[in-house]
């Protein structure tokens, strides 16, 4: 029967496309750890120093990790600590104040800065660095600041997406229940409609951390070096996880850098892994402790 | 009183909108203006025509969009027909457990970090494809396209796998209970209705594997000239970019970066209007 | 009594001898003793093993000292030493003279070096003629078995234009030829020998002193590439490290610098493969 073969051809084209892209997965993934679970220790991370100096901030470490793990850490604090106030505060107006025409206008607006590449974003922080320098203060250098404001542009339709959608697709219930009986516009987002959506709104926040944590082309015009030791400022260069990857890949100068290269590989995608898990268990959480009937 | 909080309150959030918009029309903005002293030469032609040449004074940025076409299709070429067939798989075949796992499995992937794809691929793919076509460095198209086919299909199986979702169960419904095949399912009922929201995906998946930076730059060689064969180095816009930011900063190579920038801020955009189109249209 | 007097003298002329030892000890890492702040450096890359050197241990004689140093090629450190986003820019040629009349810059040489052709360590053509070089990076030779070696297509690797070794070898050992568009873009020397390093069929070009066993340095017109030649004046694609500042150096920069040129200095540019200045 002609039916059943062609059903027989899906099914091994389905089966097919699957084998392959999880071959390929856990070939990259697989690679990476076989390579790089033996680099995994204290001494990738703080070198000589010892640990206790490093994290205090009393001693510097050079070669280990640690000054990019920090310099991770400061960016995805700066840019979040940018990002979420801005997207909260956009997606709300999208989803409950803005008039149908605009709100139509500005989702489309957010839909092309979700698109812009990352490195033209870098390269938007990049002239804004230069155009400061000429015009304003001769001592503003590409920096840990505008990093972290770049990559907040970045990550800014995440967050305002998700809280839009969030909010909008709350039931009815929920919408109309505070302000029948008489709460205001803003209280009705503050007190119910944000802790209803909240489960989505910080998944999406782990999202955009989870960007933050690994975007590198952003980071590369904006102020990251190879060697910087840990931030003094936030007007002062620093480190990154993803760039270290990268600078490892394209110029170690001996097998020994290549397997730091591999272990700091290996740490960033568990970072990233692990972020991607919490996401989800708060997100269960969440969920857990604001059950609605609907 | 109220009314008073009200009006801030609205005020702020309007606020944070507008400068939201503000931001991303001035990306563009800077693009256009700093590329406005190359534009003032009248040289936009040369630019987006002529090959790289610094030392012969050319400076045209030609090979690189070809380059980035060149990659960016030649992914979605490899990266379709994996992402079609795992759709079918979780929305169709196998519904169940293996489908929810793999799923689970295709959001995971989603986290892996881009630099990692990218180091990944210098020290596993490209001795594989240089030691199999005996051909070149193994840095090339082929390798960059690869990688990077794996890194947009997780976002076009979601992608599909929502739209397949859509398609009113009422329809579904009624092939199973003519005792249609799944085939016939997916062909004459499935596919027609939910083939805006695959081409959506595929625009956007286009946009992405537009913009990418790191794997380009870490595989595909860089090198200047009209790619003409997949195993030929190439060099893409995004590369260029990232490469040219060193140079010096009034040079005229310094300048071309922003026409890059311009180029792809445009391209990538005028993709985002063309899926809303095909969404409003078919909505 | 002449007990008394001869053990004064013998302690004061110990006293002597040590202040004088503790002078010229003065001279290295004890001038960043009161210092603190922040120096950036840029430029060339061959400059950066040394750089990261001196900067560890000033960074750890004195935690209150910043140093960061970014690659991006000679053009980019005098470039941006120029506009004063840096306050040293390193460079591996010679500025030019409308680049020092326009940023009235400083130029200090701490340290001589060679460019050389480089292929990979399994390659069996180690020598060149300056013609096959030319002929090679022209495009015109295109397969190794041309010149001796396996029958594969030659993998050309190159840098860009901010690069002071591609300016040195193009000037000198390429004689300003042309250089084939399809060859593949590395960023820096660190990056040259690891594309070399990983590619059996590459031929790239790096500074003398990155040379180590993982990639095998060309011999051209049958003089090798090694410190010995390049101070000899034998193998003449050769070239100083430079820092540049803009106007006289001051501050954390002048020290810096000093520090380079004082025999401390001067040890780690022979230890780290270059040839010193003093």
């Amino acid at each position: 029967m002609p039916g059943l073969t062609r059903d027989k051809l899906l099914v091994c084209f389905s089966w097919g496309a699957v084998l392959l892209l999880v071959a390929s997965v856990t070939a990259i993934i697989g690679f990476l750890v076989i390579k790089g679970y033996r680099s995994i220790n204290l001494e990738l991370i703080f070198a000589d120093t010892r640990p206790l100096d490093a994290v205090l901030f009393k001693r510097p470490v050079f070669g280990g990790l640690f000054p990019a793990i920090i310099g991770t850490f400061f960016l995805i604090l700066l840019s979040v600590g940018v990002a979420l106030p801005l997207g909260l505060a956009t997606g709300i107006y999208l989803a409950e104040y803005a008039p149908a025409g605009l709100k139509g206008f500005f989702s489309l607006i957010v839909d092309i800065l979700a698109g812009i590449p990352s490195i033209v974003v870098g390269l938007f922080g990049f002239s804004i660095t230069i155009f400061l320098h000429h015009f304003y203060d001769n001592r503003i250098f590409p920096c840990l600041l505008i990093s972290a404001l770049s990559l907040a542009f970045l990550v800014l339709p995440y967050i305002i997406k998700t809280t839009q959608e969030a909010i909008e697709s709350l039931p009815l219930q929920i919408k109309l229940t505070a302000p029948s009986l008489g709460a205001s516009k803003f209280e009705n987002i503050i007190f119910v409609l944000l802790p209803s959506a909240l489960s989505d709104v910080v998944s999406g926040v782990v999202l955009a951390i989870g960007r933050c944590a690994e975007d590198t082309a952003v980071i590369m015009l904006t102020g990251v070096v190879a060697t910087a030791g840990i931030p003094k400022s936030i007007f002062a260069s620093f480190e990154a996880l993803p760039f270290y990857i990268y600078y490892i890949a394209s110029e170690y100068s001996d097998p020994s850098e290549l397997m730091k290269g591999y272990g700091a590989a290996l740490i960033l995608l568990l970072i990233c892994a692990g972020l991607f898990a919490l996401a989800h268990l708060i997100k269960h959480w969440i969920e857990q402790k604001t059950r609605f009937r609907y | 009183m109220i009314q008073f909080k009200e009006k801030i309150a609205q005020t702020f959030f309007a606020g944070a909108s507008f400068f939201c918009v503000l931001v991303t029309l001035c990306v563009l903005g800077f693009m256009i203006l700093l590329s406005l002293p190359v534009l003032e030469t009248k040289m936009l032609w040369p630019i987006l025509t002529d090959p790289w040449s610094p030392d012969h004074g050319q400076f045209g940025i030609l090979s690189m969009i070809v380059g980035t076409f060149y990659l960016a299709s030649f992914s979605l070429v490899i990266s379709f027909p994996i992402s079609l067939g795992c759709s079918f798989f979780i929305q169709l075949t196998h519904p169940g457990r293996s489908g929810q796992c793999l799923k689970k499995i295709v959001q995971l992937m989603t986290a892996i970090p881009t630099v990692v794809y990218g180091f990944v691929g210098v020290f596993l793919l490209v001795p594989v494809v240089r030691e199999i076509f005996s051909y070149g460095s193994g840095m090339s198209i082929l390798s960059a396209s690869i990688m990077l086919a794996i890194l947009i299909s997780p976002t076009m199986i979601l992608f599909f796998s929502q739209s397949f979702a859509r398609v009113p169960k009422n329809f579904t419904g009624a092939v199973d209970a003519l005792g249609g095949t799944a085939f016939q399912k997916i062909f004459y009922v499935i596919l027609p209705q939910a083939w805006p929201g695959v081409l959506t995906g595929l625009v956007l998946a286009f946009g992405r594997a537009m913009g990418d930076t790191l794997i380009a730059l870490m595989l595909s060689g860089n090198s200047v000239m009209l790619p003409s064969s997949l195993l030929d180095s190439a060099r893409t816009l995004t590369a260029h970019i990232a490469m040219i930011i060193a140079a010096d900063f009034d040079s005229i190579e310094f300048k071309t970066i922003f026409i890059c920038g311009c180029v792809l801020y445009l391209m990538t955009s005028l993709g985002i209007l063309a899926a809303r189109l095909l969404d409003w249209k078919h909505a | 009594m002449e007990k008394r007097i001869r053990w004064i003298s013998g302690l004061s002329i110990l006293f002597f001898l040590l202040s004088v030892v503790g002078v010229c000890s003065a001279s290295g890492l004890d001038a960043f003793k009161h210092e603190n702040g922040t120096l950036r450096i840029s430029g060339g890359t061959a400059h950066i093993p040394v750089m990261k050197e001196a900067a560890k241990r000033i960074m750890e004689f004195n935690t209150d000292i910043q140093i960061m140093i970014a690659g991006g090629g000679s053009g980019a450190g005098i470039k941006q030493v120029g506009e004063g986003l840096v306050d040293i820019g390193n460079s591996g040629r010679k500025p030019t003279d409308s680049e020092i009349d326009k940023f009235g810059l400083s130029m200090y040489k701490w340290a001589i070096d060679g460019v050389t052709a480089v292929v990979n360590p399994a390659n069996p053509v180690t020598s060149l003629s300056s013609k096959e070089l030319k002929e090679i990076y022209g495009g015109n030779i295109v397969n190794w078995k041309t010149i001796g070696g396996e029958d594969r297509p030659i993998n050309i690797y190159t840098r860009d234009k901010s690069s002071g070794t591609r300016s040195v070898f193009w000037k000198k050992a390429l004689g300003k030829g042309d250089i084939s568009g399809k060859a593949n873009f590395v960023a820096s020397n660190g990056a040259m020998k690891t594309a070399v390093t990983n590619d059996p069929f590459a031929i790239g070009y790096v500074s003398v002193g990155y040379i180590d066993k993982s990639v095998a340095p060309v011999a051209l017109d049958n003089i090798t590439p090694s410190l010995q030649t390049v101070q000899a004046g034998e193998y003449n694609v050769a070239r100083g490290l430079y820092s540049n500042t803009k106007g006289d150096p001051s501050g954390l920069a002048k020290k810096f610098i000093e520090y380079l040129l004082s025999p401390e200095g001067q040890k780690i540019v022979t230890r780290k493969g270059f040839i010193p200045v003093n």
